[in-house]
């Protein structure tokens, strides 16, 4: 009865997707796996749409080397909780999925996910993969899944806005009193000319630039397990006064407190915005389509220097009654050796997902990717099973405590409300 | 005529499996509606109903609480706040589209030639989906490349561009406007065949009994489409209590959780907080509400006119 539930209540969620969502051709996640091609098997993998480029040409290059082929389905990353969710309650989840490194603590903890300690364990270079991604891929001390798409937050900045306003382009911003000096000063370069940006009204995309600034300065959200909101720490307060100020200053855009994430990418690209929180995939969309454009990455700092970003990006993990739980395996870890990261990773512009690959030859042919390479592995995430509810709600607390305190200059009453907030959901898991 | 006036038993035999072949046929030709309602509506309604009973999460299992979803629901502060904000939407957005949706519907209720062209112009909107047109809403205020901003800004009525969708009144009033113009088409094609019912001797007998265009109008043509405008406006307003696109995508539901409506409350439980139970509950709550809500319509709208 539940299983037939739970097919009805993906199919309903589906329904209410597409109906709300810009429609996307439905993936086709039902054809039968597991059908032996040329001796091997087939191994269905699911991932999101937003990286689909660099999994297509990875699994292509898995698929031309190997006996066991995998089959992918992709899937919009807005459905795809839903979709797997209903697919593991019907009891036909794929065999292997990359999925957002946030979610996985909540796909162990309702044991969804194959334990994989002592595979990953026996990797060579296992400790070498991106930290952040392991933590929040382990759960009561066992692991559930490994990095397998990396991203990093750091700042850009407009190196011929620094220049015009006088500021040196080499030297970028290395502490919050800086950013908002040079703020100031590219501001007064013209009417429609502005210091900062960031998207006022999308909560996921302030995880991604904003927090980093409180753990570069020694503060965090939550605890270390994930269990007591921590938004009291004067660190958070100090980083949304920052924010308040450019705000008040008028050296932010009005427009971004509107900006739902629609401009994330797009408001730094018209050449008017002289820094913004940003990831790595900006460093190829410029380069690509932007070439007029001259910009730097540095990292984001804390108050008084220090350096943090926020690790994202996807882990690639077996859901439990995976049919080749060995072979999917086997693909993890072709996609985590070094050849794989180097030339279907850092020869595409993508973050390997090891550290001890930052520092690489095609990286050295621009500094940039390896700003956010090293960003990525200084990087942390906030680790929750409740992630979604406390950070990615746009009409949660996080959002709300940013808004309020940067657009109402109430900083104070934004934090003990948080902090209220968040703990009372916590508390609810 | 003879074998049927006087029947043997063998042909009352031959009717009888007549009339039975034709109860087949007939469930057999209403059988896909049958089914399709059973499928589509039927057997999620009641899914949903079983659902509602339990605490649901989209990982992991199911346990069974009884109506505790329900008296949770009861005390959800943000779910009759969200009400109450739909309903305020409803009655803003309403009058705007029926007015609008009466006008253009006189205006194409011609037979100038050409005029199919314009019914068409009017009726475009309603093909699109409303998600894509949330998004061209979206763009068409920015307020660095909208073109609103752009054209308020020419006219030197505006010095600055009017950041739409920060400020409740300024988003509702943007939201109602796209909305308008995103459903009005709907509406007037309604009207519109409302309209084409009346018989035109009605008509002509006013016009001989001396009556003006207007008197036609308010006399005739109004007391007649009755029926036609309770249909139309139920429709709306389901449409109107079941806003959700638009207030996702436009807003988000801000600025500071201001524009809420119900649905976007059981998305947020459903697909943010992953309680499909509770998501469940309060659609069922939703679903007797605007079921109320239509059975009062059609009450005070009923009609009985006969021609």
């Amino acid at each position: 009865m539940q299983r037939i539930v739970k097919v009805w209540t993906g199919l309903l969620a589906l329904l209410l997707l597409a109906a709300c969502a810009a429609p996307v051709a439905a993936p086709g996640g039902e054809q039968a796996a597991g059908e032996p091609a040329s001796g091997g098997v087939t191994i269905s993998f699911w991932t999101r749409d937003s990286n689909q480029a660099q999994v297509r040409s990875l699994v292509d290059a898995w698929n031309a080397s190997h006996e066991n082929q995998i089959e992918i389905t992709v899937i919009p990353a807005s459905e795809y909780m839903t979709k797997v969710g209903a697919s593991v309650g019907a009891g036909a989840p794929p065999d292997l999925m990359a999925v957002d490194l946030i979610y996985v603590p909540q796909f162990a903890a309702a044991n969804q996910l194959t334990d994989i300690t002592d595979l990953a364990k026996g990797l060579s270079y296992f400790d070498k993969l991106s930290p952040s991604h392991v933590r929040l891929a382990t759960y009561d001390g066992k692991i559930f899944g490994l990095p397998f798409n990396a991203e990093g937050s750091y700042l850009i900045y407009n190196k011929g806005l620094f220049e015009q306003a006088g500021l040196d382009p080499e030297n970028p911003p290395k502490t919050w009193g800086e950013i908002a000096d040079a703020a100031a000063k590219i501001r007064a370069l013209g009417e429609d000319i502005y210091g900062f940006y960031f998207s006022g009204a999308c909560a996921g995309c302030n995880a991604f630039t904003f927090a980093p600034l409180i753990w570069a300065n020694g503060g965090d959200v939550l605890s270390e397990d994930g269990t007591v909101a921590t938004l009291t720490d004067p660190s958070v307060a100090g980083a949304l006064a920052l924010y308040s100020q450019m705000w008040a200053d008028g050296v932010i855009p009005p427009g971004a407190q509107a900006d739902t994430g629609t401009d994330f990418a797009n408001a730094f690209t018209t050449g008017k915005i002289g820094m913004a929180g940003t990831g790595a995939f900006a460093i190829n969309n410029i380069k690509t389509n932007f070439p007029e454009i001259d910009f730097g990455a540095t990292f984001l700092p804390g108050q008084e220097g220090g350096a943090s970003s926020f690790a994202g990006g996807d882990s690639i993990a077996i859901p439990a009654g995976s049919k080749y739980p060995q072979e999917a395996f086997e693909f993890i870890q072709w996609a985590t050796s070094e050849e794989v990261q180097l030339e279907y990773y850092a020869k595409l512009n993508n973050l390997p997902v090891r550290t001890d690959l930052a520092e690489n030859e095609y990286f050295a042919q621009d500094s940039r990717l390896t700003t956010a390479a090293e960003a990525m592995a200084i990087g942390r995430t906030p680790y929750s099973i409740v992630y979604n509810q406390l950070f990615n709600d746009a009409n949660g607390p996080w959002l709300k405590m940013i808004q309020t305190a940067v657009f109402d200059g109430k900083v104070e009453e934004a934090v003990n409300t948080a902090q209220e907030e968040f703990t009372k959901i916590l508390a609810g898991q | 005529m003879a074998a049927v006036s006087t029947p043997t038993k063998a042909a009352r035999r031959r009717m009888g499996t007549l009339s039975q072949r034709r109860m087949v046929a007939g469930f057999l030709f209403v059988l896909p509606a049958v089914l399709f309602t059973v499928a589509m509506f039927i057997f999620p309604l009641l899914m949903t109903g079983w659902m509602s009973l339990h605490n649901w999460p989209l990982l992991g299992q199911a346990t069974f609480l009884g109506i505790q979803n329900y008296v949770q629901m009861v005390q959800d502060r943000q779910f009759w706040a969200s009400l109450w904000f739909t309903t305020q939407y409803t009655l803003l957005v309403t009058p705007p589209i029926f007015i609008l949706a009466f006008l253009l519907a006189l205006l194409v209720n011609s037979a100038l030639r050409g005029i199919g062209i314009f019914r068409t112009i009017y009726f475009i909107p309603v093909v699109i989906g409303l998600g894509t047109s949330s998004l061209l809403w979206v763009w068409l205020l920015n307020d660095r490349v909208g073109i609103f901003n752009g054209i308020l800004l020419d006219l030197g009525w505006i010095q600055q561009p009017v950041i739409w969708l920060v400020d409740k009144n300024l988003a509702m009033t943007a939201i109602v406007v796209s909305i308008v113009w995103k459903t009005v088409g709907f509406s007037m094609i309604l009207l519109l065949a409302g309209m084409q019912a009346v018989p035109d001797e009605l008509y002509q007998a006013a016009e001989v009994d001396g009556a003006s265009y207007w008197q036609r109008l308010w006399y005739i043509l109004l007391p007649l489409l009755r029926s036609t405008f309770a249909l139309a406006l139920v429709l709306s307003v389901i449409g109107s209590y079941l806003a959700f696109d638009q207030f996702y995508i436009m807003t988000r539901g801000g600025p500071q959780n201001q524009t809420i409506t119900a649905v976007y409350w059981i998305f947020n439980n459903s697909f943010t907080y992953y309680k499909l139970g509770y998501g469940a509950a309060l659609s069922i709550g939703l679903l007797a509400i605007l079921g109320l809500l239509s059975v009062l319509q059609l009450r005070v709208l009923r009609d009985d006119t006969t021609y």
